[in-house]
């Protein structure tokens, strides 16, 4: 993967959703939403309940499909119609308390879905393992071994995990729903660290969370919704009341 | 690590698997000291015609239970089976083997059938094979017009009832026998040290030398007596070269391919699997096309065994399937279980029918008996379930 710098960045963005709305039958979700995420950079999405971020979330991840509007991959449209074409269009996602099957070991969930298989069309657990310790020593993870159940490891460790597999096949976009929100202060300071090593591997990251202290220390953007609409972008040094008062709609 | 801490460290770590595998090793021993005839050649020959038709179920059930399903239809599936090919094979006089394709092709009709009601309609498999269970009995009496048909002979028969028997010749023991037992030993010593140098060169821990060594000299030591024990009775059961075909097979099936791991997945958290890109109705299918093909594959052994095809047949063996699946480690809200394991509680409950009927146990007692243990297995499950959340 080529690693375009900041000073050579392409023009068009590495993602973008421009007017796209979605409706679940008479409740609009979404209305001509515009988003757009580019290599090296950590995107927030904020927003109260309901205001449309998991919806947006579940666009990019092609669990659902928009209604209305546009997304364009690298400047392409491209139409993401299930979870698997979104994989290998290069985005990856990691949703809350959904992202692990706990019954199956590190490395098997690192990969599931996009298993390495040897010659005779069986599982190559030798290198897959390799892989996977390979990829947890670059986003910094410790995991006592790559075979422990998930169900043997800390709610910070799994969601370690769930981050670790966003990066097999090369992805260029990653979406995170909530990473945080069952974590306890240590363990949200470590997943932060992971979308750091995100950022620093040159992916593009949509990050989606209610806490407006963990978006304000790694986000580069942070873009507020609101009753399925754009309600202003921020920088990540914006005002903590600014960015507050979109949200609520004081302003 | 030396061999005590190594053999601990095992135990351990795989207290569930290994608490199956000692219960095991308990009845018999229990049974070989309550009654002498209970490890003769004849029983043992015995024991494996009699439950040959369970373990194959137990396969397929296995591979439902872990995707988070159930399968109650089996045993009709059976008796559909083996009425068909019963009819192919005695109503319309066509050779054997039409009675057995006949009776495959059956099967994988039912596995498609209860398949696309689970995965496409999203009817739990609870149900569709409740439905199932009715439908194909129903059926099987149809097939049938309410009378048995019996007998099949010829090569039919030996399916479930023939022997491999003084091929290579022998003292009063069958060498061929012996001979495939030790191939199998040495295929096993082989693979287990395969996967060992497999594991040094990924940089995997790996049990000690010596750990190493006396599990291949005790598993070795088991299977040749066994073997050796068949080989001094009728032979080498036809039925069981189908039962370890088919345990190999389904071992690498579910352990080492994609499908396998996809199953496991499926029952472990379904909408995670999902969204990873496992196409979860694609394998809910085709474990239920899977679970027909072994519930047809156990319909032509048991009738074989019978020499007849009853409407009646086959009743309660789905229980005794799901029974032994659990017994072996399956839990109960899916993705966890092992083939390896259902065949050993499969063998439990066989052991245990077997030798309560050797000393005259009742019926009844029996039927208390199966019941306690399977509750008491699922108990332990639970028990260890606790045991495993308490430590994290």
């Amino acid at each position: 993967m080529t690693l375009p710098t900041d000073g050579t960045r392409r023009r068009s963005p590495l993602l973008a959703l421009r007017e796209v709305s979605k409706s679940f039958g008479a409740v609009e979700a979404l209305v001509g939403i515009d988003l757009e995420v580019h290599a090296h950079e950590v995107v927030a999405l904020v927003g109260d309940n309901g205001a449309g971020k998991s919806t947006l979330a579940k666009i990019v991840a092609g669990v659902l499909s928009p209604d209305a509007g546009q997304v364009e991959l690298a400047g392409n449209p491209v139409t993401i119609s299930s979870p698997a074409a979104a994989n290998e269009l290069g985005i990856a996602s990691v949703f809350q308390d959904l992202a692990v099957c706990e019954n199956l070991d590190v490395t098997a969930n690192v990969f599931l879905g996009q298993e390495v298989r040897n010659r005779l069309g069986m599982l190559d657990d030798g290198s897959m393992e390799v892989e996977t310790r390979r990829l947890l020593e670059r986003l910094t993870v410790r995991i006592p071994s790559v075979r422990t159940p998930l169900r043997n490891l800390s709610a910070g460790q799994r969601q370690a995990v769930a981050i670790a597999r966003t990066l097999i096949g090369e992805p260029r976009i990653v979406v995170l729903d909530e990473p945080t929100a069952a974590l306890s202060v240590a363990q949200t300071g470590e997943v932060l660290t992971h979308i750091e090593r995100l950022r620093e591997l040159g992916l593009g990251v949509i990050l989606i969370s209610h806490n407006l202290n963990d978006v304000r220390a790694v986000a580069d953007r942070i873009e507020v919704m609101r009753h399925g609409r754009n309600n202003g972008s921020f920088a990540a040094s914006a005002s903590h009341e600014s960015i507050l008062a979109a949200i609520t709609g004081a302003a | 690590m030396n061999v005590i801490a190594g053999a601990r460290d095992l135990v351990t770590r795989h207290l569930r698997e290994s608490g199956i595998f000692f219960a095991f090793a308990l009845i018999v021993i229990l049974f070989s000291v309550l009654n002498p005839n209970f490890l003769s050649p004849g029983n043992l020959t015995n024991i494996i015609l009699q439950y040959s038709y369970i373990l194959i179920l137990a396969i397929g059930m296995l591979m439902i239970i872990v995707a988070g399903h159930i399968d109650l239809s089996v045993g009709s599936v059976v008796a559909l089976t083996g009425a068909v090919s019963a009819v192919v094979v005695i109503r319309m006089g066509m050779p054997w083997y039409m009675g057995v394709i006949a009776a495959l092709v059956v099967g994988l009709l039912v596995g498609m059938w209860q398949g696309f009601w689970v995965a496409y309609v999203g009817i739990p498999g609870f149900i569709v094979s409740l439905a199932g269970m009715l439908l194909f009995r129903g059926m099987t009496y149809l097939v049938l017009d309410n009378v048995s048909l019996s007998p099949f002979g010829g090569t039919y028969y030996q399916v479930a009832n023939g022997f491999s028997n003084g091929l290579l010749g022998g003292e009063g023991f069958d060498v061929f026998t012996v001979l495939i037992f030790a191939i199998a030993v040495v295929g096993y010593a082989v693979s287990q040290w395969r996967s060992r140098q497999g594991k040094i060169a990924y940089r995997q821990s790996v049990e000690s030398i010596p750990m190493f060594a006396l599990k291949i000299v005790l598993v070795g030591a088991v299977v040749m007596w066994f073997g050796y024990q068949l080989a001094q009775s009728r032979g080498l059961p036809l039925v069981l070269i189908i039962l370890a075909v088919l345990i190999i097979v389904y071992t690498l099936v579910t352990q080492k391919s994609v499908f396998g791991r996809h199953i496991y997945a499926v029952g472990g958290n379904r909408h995670a699997a999902e969204l990873s890109g496992v196409k979860v109705r694609r394998i809910n299918f085709w474990i239920f096309v899977n679970m027909g093909f072994l519930a047809s594959v156990a319909g032509v052994v048991y009738s074989s065994r019978m020499n007849a095809a009853q409407p009646a047949a086959g009743n309660m063996f789905e229980l005794d399937a799901i029974a032994a699946c659990f017994i072996g480690g399956a839990s109960t809200t899916g993705g966890v279980g092992r083939v390896g394991g259902a065949m050993i509680g499969g063998l439990i409950m066989a052991v245990m029918s077997n030798g309560m009927q050797l000393m005259g146990v009742p019926q009844s007692i029996q039927q208390v008996v199966k019941g306690l243990v399977l509750l008491l297995a699922v108990a332990f499950d639970i028990w260890n379930k606790r045991r495993a959340a308490a430590a994290r």
